[in-house]
């Protein structure tokens, strides 16, 4: 029986360095990849495809994603230098501006911007969720956050798009705005500028622009696309928009009206539906 | 016993206390039934002594969110601080009018611009400018623009803009555009041509 016993311990501890390797790599494993998956078969460094590798480019084929991000074509994000490695899980992080005592416009003596992008952003992630993406508030609630803490929130999440909402009782329809900051910033290190770390992501953040009021275009609704001097959008390091609504008819209390904030909820939950395949390739700085 | 001269020194001076606390009493009723008129705090600018010159503005128009440029004649000073404040002088005298196409609120004015070396100009705008100012991206960012753009158009050499409001630093103008951090002239200059072409 001792010796049963003795030969089970040596037996137990040859076989231990061996199974705590295995769950290390395993664990390791998924750390990195996010699910336990084959080894990769090919040379070393070379980066598995995804479940939707057919409609990646091979990397032998001329695609877009190797163009410089400043000259991207206007029907393909400047994106991927790489194919993807694995389908990604995308988050669309919701910021209804403003919040707390920081009420934002006063649209009329009982309508405050901060109540109308709180409803309005609830209505898109509604619709974003039932369209299958998933989507998430900055806030929920009445409560106030400075601009840093909405970056810092957004760039933790790294969602695949961040959206900030605003509204105002001037001029009429939808206005979408990227960051004002320049196309080159030098972000290339390991650290990077709070002010400018939009830069890395701008042309993608462009080309989300570009395709979102494209979008909405097509339901007849107005909309504009401009640049704005406007936090946080500066300091987020994922592709960022900023909406600003206003009424159509001249009347601040339509921006109030759950008919007008569901119809625009839905063209931009069907503009953003439309961003999808080709936010869910891996976004890489433009070269 | 207290002597007589004391005593009445004393009656007096209470009766002179008295007498003043009735006074002022009166005179601080008097005001709150007919308070004065509050007249906003007006920038009181030295006369410019310069001829006339025609020089090119670039003025806000809220209803269709555009930025135009527009040709007004002001008198201009030599010096080049000198006519960086009359041109935006100039520029808010626009706003300032009756049918304004982009309403900034009574008393807005800038207190100085300051041009310093290698391009750059520190614009000091005064609290009436950003308390009256309309809250909204467009809205604020036309404002920004119009300024920038008008001096750059005008002072050749200048890269960057800082605004400050009563010599102080300020996150936002009023609430949206971003104050701060400096203005890149040829940023703004790309934004306005964005806003010009609707």
């Amino acid at each position: 029986m001792r010796w049963n016993n003795t030969h089970q311990d040596r037996r137990i501890q040859r076989a231990a360095p061996w199974l705590i390797a295995a769950i290390l790599g395993l664990s390791l494993q998924w750390l990195l990849f996010g699910q336990v998956t084959p080894p990769p078969v090919g040379p070393p460094g070379q980066v598995s495809l995804t479940q939707n590798s057919a409609n990646q480019p091979s990397p032998n084929q001329a695609s877009p994603s190797q163009v410089p991000a400043n000259q991207a074509p206007a029907n393909q994000p400047p994106t991927a230098t790489q194919p993807a490695t694995g389908q990604r899980t995308l988050l669309i992080m919701i910021d209804p501006a403003h919040g707390g005592t920081e009420s934002g416009a006063v649209l009329n003596p009982v309508i405050l911007e901060k109540d109308v992008t709180l409803a309005l952003a609830r209505r898109l992630r509604q619709q974003l969720i039932t369209r299958g993406i998933q989507a998430q508030l900055v806030r929920d609630s009445d409560g106030i956050l400075s601009v840093d803490q909405r970056a810092v929130l957004a760039n933790a999440a790294q969602p695949a798009l961040y959206i900030s909402i605003h509204a105002t009782s001037q001029g009429s329809g939808m206005r979408i705005y990227t960051a004002m900051l320049p196309a080159s910033g030098d972000n290339s290190g390991p650290f990077v500028d709070w002010q400018s770390a939009q830069s890395a992501s701008l042309a993608r953040s462009r080309w989300a622009q570009g395709q979102l009021v494209a979008a909405v275009q097509k339901t007849g609704f107005p909309v504009r696309s401009l640049a704005a001097p406007l936090r946080p959008l500066n300091n987020i390091t994922v592709p960022a928009l900023a909406l600003e609504i206003a009424p159509t008819t001249g009347d601040v209390s339509q921006l109030a009206s759950a008919d007008y904030q569901q119809m625009i909820s839905a063209a931009l939950a069907n503009g953003v539906a439309t961003l999808i395949p080709a936010l869910r390739t891996k976004p890489e700085s433009a070269p | 016993m207290i002597p007589r001269q004391f005593a009445l020194a004393t009656v007096i001076l209470c009766c002179l206390a008295i007498g003043m606390s009735v006074y002022v009493w009166q005179l601080r009723r008097r005001e709150a039934l007919n308070p004065q008129p509050s007249v906003p705090a007006q920038h009181v600018s030295p006369p410019t002594l310069g001829p006339m010159e025609k020089v090119t503005v670039y003025v806000a128009y809220d209803d269709p969110g555009e930025l135009r440029a527009q040709s007004i004649s002001i008198p201009l000073s030599s010096g080049r601080q000198q006519r960086a404040e009359e041109l935006l002088r100039g520029l808010l005298n626009i706003y300032l009018e009756k049918n304004s196409p982009h309403p900034l609120g009574a008393g807005s004015e800038v207190h100085d611009v300051y041009l310093v070396n290698q391009g750059i100009a520190v614009l000091d705008l005064n609290s009436a400018f950003v308390n009256g100012q309309t809250s909204g991206i467009l809205a604020e960012e036309l404002t920004v623009a119009s300024m920038i753009q008008t001096l750059s158009t005008n002072i050749p050499g200048l890269m960057r803009v800082k605004i400050l409001v009563d010599g102080k630093e300020r996150e936002t103008l009023a609430g949206h555009s971003d104050l701060s951090g400096f203005y890149d002239v040829s940023q703004v200059t790309a934004l306005a041509k964005q806003l010009s072409a609707q």
